[in-house]
């Protein structure tokens, strides 16, 4: 049986946030790795990709090092770890990123953050060989792994990815207004229970997923004021969820304004959504340095 | 293999006058514990004094719970810089971070750690 290994190297939502009020969820911004064998995929380069190429670097010092990096999106706390990143740094090293936008934006931005206005290291410096491929409609394998990849209601446009390996499967999903989506949005104003339908593409692209990770930025009392901002209700991610069957329910994407207790509640709240709806799902708050086995 | 050591000079000398050395070396001297709250021995405390610890049904284990829940090797502690990661061994039970199963974590003041019918509560030092 192949084992999938999910890891949390940063958690948090548009900007970095260290301290003791984020200590135990975290405070570097969105990325976590998914090792399937040797195959390592990574999906986001926030301020945590720095911590996982530092540990790379420790674990395998003289091997090689290959990796599959997959952006939800260019905003920059989904980027901005990418020059910090140490395994970009040598020759020996191959990196692909995938670009679902089919335009090479993906490149384009990562290099772009690397012109001299912004970092003293230039992109063509790095010595990795970085290989961009454009992420085909509907399903690419890439090491043995299916990758399929949706586009998410997000301002500039986010995508959520979903891997698929000997019948397990893990959707990353950050970065999404689900609540923007919602198919029966009168019923759920007049009955705040009510289970939020999201769209049936979406419910079927996170269906029987043994993991999903989620941004679930804000309380319903948040989002109020929030709307538009591109981040989700955790209790509507919650509703999706449920209506996908989804196993476990990482609430991702941390808002930097929530301390470590302000997440507890959240996740709280949460959890009393899925008994609501008679479902058995476990929901926790994504953590830095937490690995799963899926 | 040893404890770091990062704690106080045990030959240092304190003037009378000292007040504020003394109570950085009694934050120094915090250690690192787990509590155990819960399972065979309960309640019980252990101080985690070396860089890699394995707690297990094995006698051989730092961390020896008599628990037919646990494995013999069950789960590595190990001390990273201020940080303590606990591990699976590839127990049968596995364990528990404030009630997620995990594979691997690194641990945070006040975490619950569960493995089969043993809970333990991790207490960082400094």
């Amino acid at each position: 049986m192949t084992d999938a290994f999910v890891r949390f190297w940063g958690t948090r939502g548009s900007i970095p946030t260290p301290g003791h009020r984020t200590r135990r969820y975290g405070g570097n911004t969105s990325c976590v790795s998914l090792r399937v064998g040797n195959a390592l995929y990574v999906c986001d380069g926030g301020t945590g990709l720095r911590e996982l190429g530092v540990s790379l670097m420790q674990e395998q010092p003289n091997d090689a090092i290959e990796a599959h990096l997959f952006f939800s999106h260019t905003h920059w706390d989904h980027i901005q770890g990418f020059p910090f990143f140490m395994p970009a740094y040598s020759s020996k090293n191959t990196l692909y990123v995938y670009d679902a936008t089919r335009e090479e934006r993906v490149r384009q931005l990562l290099l772009g953050q690397m012109r001299s206005d912004y970092f003293p290291v230039a992109f063509s410096d790095l010595g990795s060989t970085i290989i961009s491929r454009a992420l085909e409609t509907g399903e690419t394998l890439i090491d043995g792994v299916c990758v399929r990849h949706i586009e998410q209601v997000h301002p500039g446009r986010s995508f959520a990815y979903s891997f698929n390996v000997a019948g397990k499967k893990i959707v990353y999903a950050t970065d999404s207004e689900l609540d923007l989506s919602i198919q029966n949005v009168s019923e759920c104003d007049a009955n705040r229970d009510r289970l939020r339908q999201l769209p049936a593409e979406l419910v079927k692209f996170v269906q029987g997923a043994d993991l999903l990770i989620a941004d679930g930025q804000y309380t319903d009392e948040e989002y109020a004021t929030k709307v538009g901002w591109g981040h989700a209700r955790a209790s509507t991610v919650v509703d999706l969820a449920v209506q996908a069957g989804v196993g476990q329910l990482a609430i991702f994407h941390h808002d930097p304004m929530h301390a470590d207790e302000d997440v507890d509640q959240l996740l709280a709240v949460a959890r009393s959504r899925v008994e609501l709806h008679g479902a058995r799902i476990s929901v926790f708050g994504a953590r830095e340095g937490l690995e799963l086995r899926i | 293999m040893s404890f770091p050591k990062d704690d106080v000079d045990p030959e240092a000398t304190l003037s009378l006058d000292s007040g504020p050395v003394i109570a950085s070396l009694e934050r120094a001297q915090k250690p690192y514990v787990l509590e155990q709250l819960q399972g065979p021995g309960a309640p019980r405390r252990f101080v985690l004094q070396l860089a890699e610890m394995i707690i297990g049904r094995s006698l051989q284990a730092h961390i020896s719970v008599d628990s037919a829940l646990l494995s013999r090797q069950h789960v590595q502690l190990v001390r990273s810089g201020p940080e303590y990661a606990c591990k699976d061994l590839g127990s049968k039970n596995g364990f528990y971070v404030n009630g997620v199963r995990a594979h691997s974590a690194v641990l945070r003041d006040g975490d619950t750690l569960q493995l089969g019918d043993v809970v333990m509560i991790y207490r960082e030092g400094e």
